[in-house]
């Protein structure tokens, strides 16, 4: 019994070593190099060739790939042996799994003669994995024979992944994935993909549309070399419906999740997926207060109106006051201690309010001041957003 | 594999208090990455931060980078709970590192366990490793073989010693035996040879040559007729270090043939190939034995005669000699050539001319042209700025498939085993060559040792001054190429390594006015300084060989930018021939193009394959005739990488440039190509068929033949893979016993039956008739 991985076969590489009519030998080392069978045929100097070799030994296994295997059973006696059967089994730490194809016995194998199998798993947990083949098989004699061999075999971990969120005032999140190699070979991303949980719409921003063809963000490089990170980006929005709906995408969200397909040598292929991706929803508090419009640049001393949103995020309703406060360079307009009402939960006001600024530069808008009369608690809203003030007579 | 597993469980306490150790250091490692990425993130968030409207924590906590687990699998990942946090991240992390080490060592060994062990023995012993082990000493101690058998190889050689005239003679005989002249004799106008600019141009003119006038141009052939003259004028010091040597240095029109008459020169006059040892042993020593006609002359007769004037072996003091071997370099004394055809002097300057060519260092080129200007007053050079080269080792002679057939066939079957080796083969450039091509390369390499011995540079001479002439240069080309082919890098490396950049005054002609009067440019053969370029790759270290390949890029551009403009190839001023420019532009533009070859190659090697591709596309530009080989080559490597789609473009460019030319070739191209593309999807029956067509085509095709038996096995169908491997090789074992066939059939011998030893031994047969010496016998894996 012999068992042989199959990795893919890899290309044989010569060392060209070429010479000129004049010098010493000739042609001679062209001729030789000729007549070597593993050159390139009228490019003798390319050193990768196009005959195909055996993998040399076992090589890295990693999660996700396929392991192949070719399982050999050879009949070196000289007497016909009968009812073989050849089970193979791969012990993980968790569970065992049987690879054979068929688990009928062969009727009888004469000398010199033997069984062949190849079995294939897609490779699922990391760590130390046993295959396990048992060969049990009945020789002329009558006599009931059994032996097993262990083949044992570690699965690495291929990639490292790590994720990043950035929550945008609009509800849209950023999602930031850095992706590692961590094998040794270079890697062909074949896909790299988000699959959002059912309360967003993702967008992939990792192609740039030039003249209306998406470019890849990473260029003409397609692969990952050993211990290379790539970034990928993706906008998440929340759909319609839940978006509606504040609060609702509140404290510890899924997301979705990574899937990844990859390939290396001759097209061995590796897939992987990672684990729900979570996220903490960022906290508004109780109130919530953002922006719906402002302008990008105002006159220096002019007023000019922002709208807001109020939503209240908590589970009570709310008497609200707004009080406006002064900053060195806003100055508000309208009477500060507002009363806004009641506000019950989940729902918003939009509120109009208008403000000047005697600063130039960019300025923040900051100073509003929301206090709940029925708990006398103040949420204080600074640095909400940011206008360019010019002065008039440049506008 | 088992057995790896055996020895690391009964390591198995040593290696947890590593992994404890790594997990210490894991953690570490994994804080420091986090750390790095809230880093990396800070400008960004520094931005944000004043958009956000929320609280600060959460931005804190939104600049961490999460690590994520890797589920196991798309079909698992579901069952995730995700409740995992950093720690087991970290755990996670520590066994792959783990792992990786001891998969690094499991890796050494071979995957095909046949070690027979039944039942729950777990304790297999590795034998296959035992075994490369061995093979791998067994291998040096061939390199490292003694030095001894130098003294005697003298006394092997056949002495032939004729009483001729060297200096004399050797023009008389061209024209006396017309079968070993140069072909051509048709006239050229031969360029004046300016000496790199046209400002010293004046000066150096009337020293080098016939003070004819010194128009600058059309001196008669340099070589002739300026020797006779310069020698008898300023020059009484002419040494002869050895008459093997002053016969190979001395002649510049054998010298200047081509190859084919190059190796005449060698053969039919029966040089002296190694000439007392003695002699040769420093150059001192030369120097006196010259003087007093010691040793030197008795073991030579013929010596005294050579220059057919009476020399005065000339003692210039030994002390002057050892700082600056000038003096050696103007060995050569007398040419009676004069009467030798002009045309045929001047037709090969030409040549000579284009091929030489080399641009110089600025340093280098200010020593030449005080060669030239001084040219006999001695002009010291410091000696680091000197070649000086030797054998670094002496008889590397050995046969490994002879030493395999002893401990596994027995001696008997080992005595049958013949091969041409050094001593069994005329000791001259037709012997060597006879050794090239039977592939006996290891006794190839040890005949140049022996020739380059007899030019005074064998071993233990480096670091003492020498005299270089094409010979010896050429002989050293051939040395290092087939070291290189036979994967001995580090003694090629060794052995180079006096050869400094090859861009060292000693190694121009114009360092040597008297032997080589008016001949310039570089004696280090082109094809020399691929190989020294090419050779670091080899050795772990392609970033010098990429800077190596881009200084010669540099100069075959500048070259062929001198050419454009009208200049000659090394920048100077003179007057070429359309003919000849043209043929000038051809060779240097494919000189060129075998410098970006290297440089793909070598990008390759890197693993770059980004500027792999860039530099194949380059080569395209210069060998248009190798676009379909090399679009399918760029196209194996987008295979390699994983990237299909790209490959699969590629293929589809090689199928519409082969379309036009229709013919065999491009037939099988095609078809190989798509024959990958299926094994790239995984899809071996098609793969399979389509080998199996080109072998319809072509039935000698060995790749196809290789390869469909490799698909076969793919396949689950081990015995036919098998008979398509042992068929070939039985069909026509002078071209298929190539180390990756006899790889796999290997391979499959061991994977079929634990009885592959008598297989395996049965091909050592078959490899120990038809292969020579530099056979590599790794590929048998008989441990």
């Amino acid at each position: 019994l012999a068992v042989m991985r199959l990795t893919k076969p890899t290309l044989f590489t010569n060392i060209p070593v070429t010479c000129e009519e004049r010098d010493l030998p000739g042609n001679l080392f062209n001729q030789l190099m000729k007549d070597d069978p593993s050159t390139v045929k009228g490019a003798e100097a390319l050193m990768l060739g196009e005959m195909l070799t055996l993998p040399q030994n076992f090589g890295n296994i990693f999660l996700g790939e396929t392991f192949s295997s070719y399982i050999s059973v050879h009949n070196d006696s000289n007497q016909i042996v009968k009812d073989i059967l050849v089970k193979a089994d791969l012990q993980t730490s968790s569970q065992r799994l049987n690879l054979s194809a068929s688990s009928a016995a062969v009727a009888e194998l004469k000398p010199d003669c033997c069984i062949d199998d190849v079995i294939h798993h897609e490779v699922k947990e990391i760590g130390t994995h046993i295959l396990v083949c048992a060969v049990s098989y009945t020789t002329q004699t009558g006599e009931k024979m059994y032996f097993r061999k262990f083949f044992k075999f570690q699965v690495l971990k291929p990639l490292d992944v790590k994720t990043k969120f950035y929550n945008a005032e609009t509800d849209e999140v950023f999602l930031e994935a850095q992706i590692q190699n961590i094998t040794t070979s270079p890697m062909f991303m074949e896909k790299v993909s988000l699959e959002p949980s059912m309360m967003y719409n993702v967008a992939e921003l990792n192609t740039v549309d030039t003249a209306g063809e998406s470019e890849s963000t990473f260029g003409a490089r397609a692969y990952l070399q050993p211990m290379d990170t790539r970034q990928y980006l993706y906008c998440l929005k929340p759909k319609q419906e839940f978006a509606e709906k504040a609060g609702v995408i509140k404290g510890v969200t899924v997301i979705g999740k990574l899937d990844i397909v990859w390939k290396t040598n001759l097209g061995e292929r590796g897939r992987l997926q990672t684990s729900q991706l979570q996220r903490m929803a960022p906290g508004y508090g109780d109130v919530r207060l953002s922006l719906e419009t402002i302008p990008d640049t105002v006159n220096l001393e002019e007023p000019f109106d922002i709208t807001c949103k109020i939503t209240n995020c908590s589970e009570r309703t709310m008497d609200l006051v707004l009080e406006m406060c002064n900053t060195n360079s806003i100055h508000w307009c309208g009477v500060s201690g507002r009363q806004l009402g009641k506000l019950h939960p989940s729902s918003s006001l939009h509120l109009a309010l208008t403000l000047l600024s005697s600063v130039q530069g960019l300025q923040s808008v900051s100073g509003l001041r929301l206090t709940d009369t029925f708990l006398k608690r103040t949420y204080e809203y600074d640095d909400i957003a940011q206008v360019c003030v010019v002065s008039s007579e440049v506008k | 594999n088992n057995a790896k597993d055996a020895k690391s469980t009964l390591d198995k306490d040593d290696s947890r208090d590593i992994a404890r150790q790594k997990t210490q250091e894991e953690i570490l490692f994994h804080e420091e990455t986090i750390d790095l990425g809230g880093d990396e993130f800070e400008s960004e968030e520094n931005e944000t931060v004043s958009e956000d409207s929320n609280n600060f924590v959460d931005k804190l906590n939104e600049q961490m980078m999460e690590s994520v687990i890797i589920s196991d699998s798309p079909n698992n990942s579901e069952d995730d709970t995700g409740e995992l946090g950093c720690l087991q991240e970290i755990v996670d992390q520590i066994e792959a590192k783990d792992n990786q080490k001891t998969q690094a060592e499991v890796d050494k060994e071979e995957f095909l366990s046949n070690e027979s062990e039944t039942e729950h023995e777990e304790t297999p012993k590795d034998i296959s490793e035992i075994g490369t082990d061995d093979q791998t000493s067994l291998k040096e101690e061939s390199i490292q073989e003694a030095v001894k058998e130098e003294p005697k190889l003298g006394n092997n050689v056949p002495v032939e010693t004729k009483p001729n005239n060297i200096g004399e003679s050797k023009p008389e005989d061209q024209i006396l035996s017309p079968s070993t002249t140069k072909p051509s004799s048709e006239a050229e106008p031969i360029p004046v040879c300016t000496i790199f600019s046209q400002a010293n141009n004046a000066s150096t003119q009337p020293q080098l040559f016939l003070p004819d006038g010194f128009e600058p141009q059309m001196v008669k052939s340099p070589s002739f007729s300026s020797i006779i003259e310069t020698p008898v004028k300023s020059n009484p010091q002419v040494v002869q270090p050895s008459p093997s040597l002053s016969k190979f240095f001395g002649d510049p029109a054998s010298t200047n043939t081509l190859a084919s008459d190059f190796f005449d020169s060698f053969t039919t006059s029966n040089f002296i190939s190694v000439s007392n040892p003695n002699a040769n042993s420093s150059v001192p020593e030369q120097m006196s034995s010259l003087s007093n006609g010691g040793d030197g002359s008795s073991s030579n007769p013929t010596f005294p005669v050579q220059n057919g004037r009476p020399e005065a072996g000339g003692p210039p003091s030994s002390l002057e000699v050892t700082q600056s071997p000038k003096p050696f370099s103007q060995i050569q004394a007398v040419f009676a050539g004069s009467d030798d055809p002009f045309a045929t002097a001047l037709n090969m300057s030409e040549l000579d001319r284009r091929n030489d060519a080399w641009i110089p260092s600025e340093e280098t080129r200010n020593v030449l042209i005080s060669v030239a200007t001084q040219q006999y007053s001695t002009v010291f050079i410091d000696k680091e700025n000197l070649t000086m080269p030797g054998l670094k080792f002496d008889n590397i002679q050995g046969d490994a498939v002879k030493d395999l057939m002893l401990r596994f066939l027995g001696e008997q079957a080992a005595v049958k085993r013949q091969v041409l080796n050094a001593n069994s083969v005329e000791q001259s450039f037709v012997g060597l060559k006879q050794l090239i091509s039977s592939k006996n390369w290891r006794a190839a390499v040890d005949l140049c040792g022996r020739l380059l011995t007899a030019h005074g540079q064998g071993y233990k001479k480096s670091g003492l001054p020498a005299s270089h002439t094409t010979d010896s240069l050429q002989l050293w080309f051939v040395r290092l190429a087939l070291l290189v082919k036979l994967n001995l890098f580090q003694n090629a490396e060794m052995e180079f390594e006096p050869f400094g950049n090859l861009d060292q005054p000693d190694l121009y002609y114009e360092y040597y006015p008297n032997v080589y009067p008016g001949r310039k440019g570089s004696m280090v053969p082109f094809s020399m300084r691929i190989l020294h370029a090419e050779l670091p790759q080899y050795l772990g270290n392609p970033q010098e060989s990429l800077d190596r390949l881009h200084s010669m890029k540099i100069i075959c551009a500048k070259i062929l930018e001198n050419l454009e403009q009208g200049l000659a190839e090394d920048g100077s001023m003179t007057n070429i021939t359309q003919e000849n420019r043209q043929a000038s532009v051809q060779l240097w533009r494919s000189r060129l193009g075998r410098v970006m070859y290297s440089m793909a190659n070598c990008l390759l090697m890197m693993k770059d394959y980004v500027l792999a591709v860039d530099a194949y596309h380059t080569v395209i530009k210069y060998y248009p005739q190798q676009e379909p080989q090399l679009l399918s080559g760029i196209g194996r490597i987008f295979l390699q990488i994983g990237d299909i789609k790209t490959a699969e473009k590629y293929f589809q460019d090689v199928e519409k440039a082969t379309h036009k030319l229709d013919g065999l070739q491009s037939q099988i191209m095609v078809l190989m190509n798509r024959a990958f593309l299926h094994l790239g999807q995984n899809n071996f029956a098609e793969a399979h068929r389509f080998f199996t067509e080109i072998l319809r085509i072509d039935s000698s095709n060995a790749v196809a033949n290789n390869n469909a038996a490799v698909c076969l096995l793919y396949l689950g169908k081990l015995k036919d893979s098998l008979r398509q491997l042992e068929g070939m090789v039985q069909q026509d074992p002078k071209h298929y016993l190539h180390e990756s066939v006899l790889f796999n059939l290997t391979t499959m011998y061991e994977l079929e039956s634990s009885r592959s030893m008598q297989k395996k031994q049965a091909l050592l047969e078959a490899v120990a008739i038809k292969e020579g010496d530099s056979f590599n016998t790794q590929c048998l894996k008989l441990g």
